[in-house]
């Protein structure tokens, strides 16, 4: 299986919030037929991975297939909560944003066929080598 | 209130306290709506309100609902005989529920009818309940009599069913305490659909379960709840639902003139997201998704006092221009247990910034903020969070990074410490860092003062210990008072109070009303009687 990286933004949008020191970010994929492109790049532990300075606690990744969008729960993501935290986004209400900055990794075909955009993939996680074109 | 046109056109036009005042009157001007709903309370509101009470017994509940309505909410809302549903009421719906009376007195509203929903504060018995084993942590575990005693306040997440019954009984305004956010919306539901009104006849208890008070021939009660509770969920957080927050931000249109929400809700539990009539925003799929997820857990079981939801299958459809059709929730019956919301001081908190110049400004923002380390270690139980701003602190790994250095850095520092003094001798090291650091540095605005510090802590409790204790009191104004207390006299003093306030352009307040009952219950020769 061929993969490439692209920015989760190109593939989703999203929303975080609060409820203690839990935070969600709710993962909307653009359109609704690419719900499977979705589910193979945002998973508990790209997530973990993305987050492991800010976020203490466990990871779980929800499915909400009605809207082809993935709930991600982060457990103890805030200092102790948002009324105790020390940062400027004490309740995490930018980190559905920033989430959309990071390169997940999917099939390409299953990209391609779904008509995913991938003006912007790349072969690596940071974004530097582009994809070869396709004749 | 029968619904129009087979929907109840429910408003949210307010997502917590601090949010734009005057929302409300807009939308009303821009909407015919039945029922107006303004969810004022976030997690640790409350125990600000409780703080705010004990200082002032007049206070504890949020006073820019008093605003808008003296600023011309309340004739607004009598006019086009919409109800207003609020847990404006927070830790003091007496005291709230006064205020407005007050107003409505003021304003001529001579028989509106005041609801307060109460008995959310566990607070005063919370030893007694934690003893008897029936509060316990998130995961069922009791919770520990010191935990119990830092408790500075205590409010049970309070169900749909004592709106509806309020409404019911002939509320103008329902003032509650901590209802649940999507509850605000149920509750007019349970009476737009009749469902409160069999509740009463068959004299069910408050807080019995709502699925039980649906008629008969309702196959599936507890989805029509979910679907209502969704409803709910989508238009409490406001303009979140209208294109506030979004992504899709820079497509929108005016946010300027953001319009807030309206929910049309059907009987069956389905529903239609919309906006006033050219107000600002886009209610499109996409932004109604975003809320849909917003500050949820598992999307198969959203807990509320009401229901267990469901949205898994939920479908999102645009049937027009800011027009969303929501179907397919899915109900459980409600948890055993009810949400309590309480807080305890946590030591003291403050927050600082200053911006630091290129070039090097990176280089100039590390070392100011080793500088003001250094002179601070002494104070062994001050935590400072040093955040240089534009270097990309709300990035994760792999977002976008910083490539070179920057023109400036704004440095922001946060300290906490349970002694006040760690504190304040923070606030005074901050602004002789100007004169005393790298070249340059500005933005000293006043030394940050200590701020008590709450630490939210969400506890679970027995609902029946809870609900047994709600109530719904009402209060009347003038006119109801006379009808029931003086029959003979009420047309006369209504009438002479009409004409004071209109010709003489006169609020009437308590005061002037008394007088001029006691002027009519004068002796017939000594006062002029019309």
């Amino acid at each position: 299986m061929s993969t490439v990286w692209l920015p989760l933004g190109v593939l989703a949008h999203a929303r975080s919030g609060d409820k203690g020191d839990m935070v969600n970010i709710g993962i909307i994929a653009r359109e609704r037929h690419w719900f499977p492109v979705l589910k193979q790049g945002v998973t508990s532990s790209w997530l973990a991975e993305a987050w492991e300075e800010q976020v203490e606690g466990r990871i779980k990744v929800y499915e909400v297939p009605g809207i082809g969008a993935l709930n991600c729960i982060m457990e103890k993501a805030l200092q102790g909560g948002g009324t105790v935290s020390l940062r400027t986004d004490a309740q995490g209400k930018s980190m559905g944003q920033t989430t959309l900055t990071v390169r997940v990794e999917v099939d390409r075909a299953l990209a391609e066929q779904l008509g995913v955009p991938l003006d912007e993939a790349s072969q690596d996680r940071r974004g530097t080598i582009p994809i070869p074109v396709l004749a | 209130m029968p619904a129009r046109g087979g929907v109840t056109r429910i408003a949210g036009a307010g997502g917590f306290w601090g949010d734009q005042v005057m929302a409300p009157i807009t939308l009303m001007e821009g909407a015919d709506v039945d029922y107006l709903t303004m969810d004022y309370l976030s997690e640790v509101t409350m125990s600000i309100m409780h703080k705010q009470k004990a200082r002032d017994k007049t206070s504890g509940w949020a006073t820019d609902l008093f605003d808008w309505l003296e600023a011309g909410g309340l004739e607004l809302l009598k006019e086009k005989n919409t109800k207003l549903v609020t847990n404006a009421g927070g830790a003091n719906p007496g005291a709230c529920a006064e205020a407005v009376l007050g107003l409505a007195c003021a304003l001529g509203w001579v028989d509106c009818q005041i609801a307060m929903v109460v008995g959310d504060d566990i607070h005063p018995r919370i030893e007694h309940l934690n003893a008897d084993g029936i509060l316990t942590d998130l995961s069922g575990i009791e919770v520990g009599e010191a935990m119990v005693e830092k408790l500075i306040s205590a409010n049970a997440y309070i169900g749909a069913g004592p709106i509806g019954r309020a409404l019911e009984q002939g509320a103008d305004i329902v003032l509650s305490g901590r209802v649940a956010d999507a509850s605000l919306i149920v509750g007019p539901m349970l009476h737009a659909e009749g469902w409160a009104k069999n509740a009463a006849t068959a004299e069910l208890p408050l807080c019995s379960p709502i699925d039980s008070w649906a008629p008969m021939e309702v196959l599936h009660p507890l989805d029509i709840v979910a679907g209502w509770t969704l409803a709910g969920h989508l238009i409490e957080c406001g303009a979140q639902v209208t294109g506030g927050n979004a992504d899709s931000w820079a497509e929108i249109n005016d946010l300027v003139n953001l319009g807030y929400p309206i929910a049309e809700i059907a009987a069956d539990g389905s529903s239609v997201i919309t906006k006033p009539e050219g107000s600002g925003g886009a209610v499109t799929r996409a932004n109604v998704a975003e809320q849909m997820l917003y500050e949820i857990g598992d999307p198969a079981s959203y807990f509320t006092p009401d229901v267990i939801l469901d949205i898994t299958a939920v479908s999102l459809d645009e049937i027009g221009p800011d027009r969303v059709a929501v179907a397919g929730a899915r109900g459980r019956a409600r948890p055993d247990k009810l949400k309590v919301s309480s807080c305890y001081s946590d030591g003291w908190f403050a927050s600082a910034t200053l911006l630091v110049p290129g070039p090097q400004a990176i280089a100039k923002a590390k070392a100011t903020d080793y500088i003001l380390h250094s002179r601070l270690a002494e104070l062994e139980e001050l935590v400072i969070h040093t955040e240089f701003l534009g270097t990309g602190i709300t990035m994760p790994k792999g977002g976008i990074e910083l490539q070179e250095d920057l023109p400036e850095v704004m440095i922001r520092w946060s300290v906490k410490s349970p002694n006040r003094t760690d504190v304040e001798i923070f606030g005074k090291s901050v602004a002789p860092l100007v004169l005393t650091g790298p070249a340059g540095v500005s933005g000293y605005s006043a030394r940050p003062r200590p701020r008590s510090q709450l630490r939210f802590v969400p506890l679970l409790v027995n609902r029946e210990t809870v609900e047994a204790r709600v109530d719904i009191p009402m209060l009347r104004t003038l006119r109801k008072a006379l009808t029931e207390r003086r029959p003979d006299l009420e047309a006369r003093v209504f009438n002479r109070l009409q004409r004071i306030s209109e010709n003489e352009n006169r609020i009437i307040t308590k005061r002037i009303a008394g007088r001029v009952l006691r002027g009519l219950e004068r002796p017939v020769g000594r006062g002029k009687v019309d």
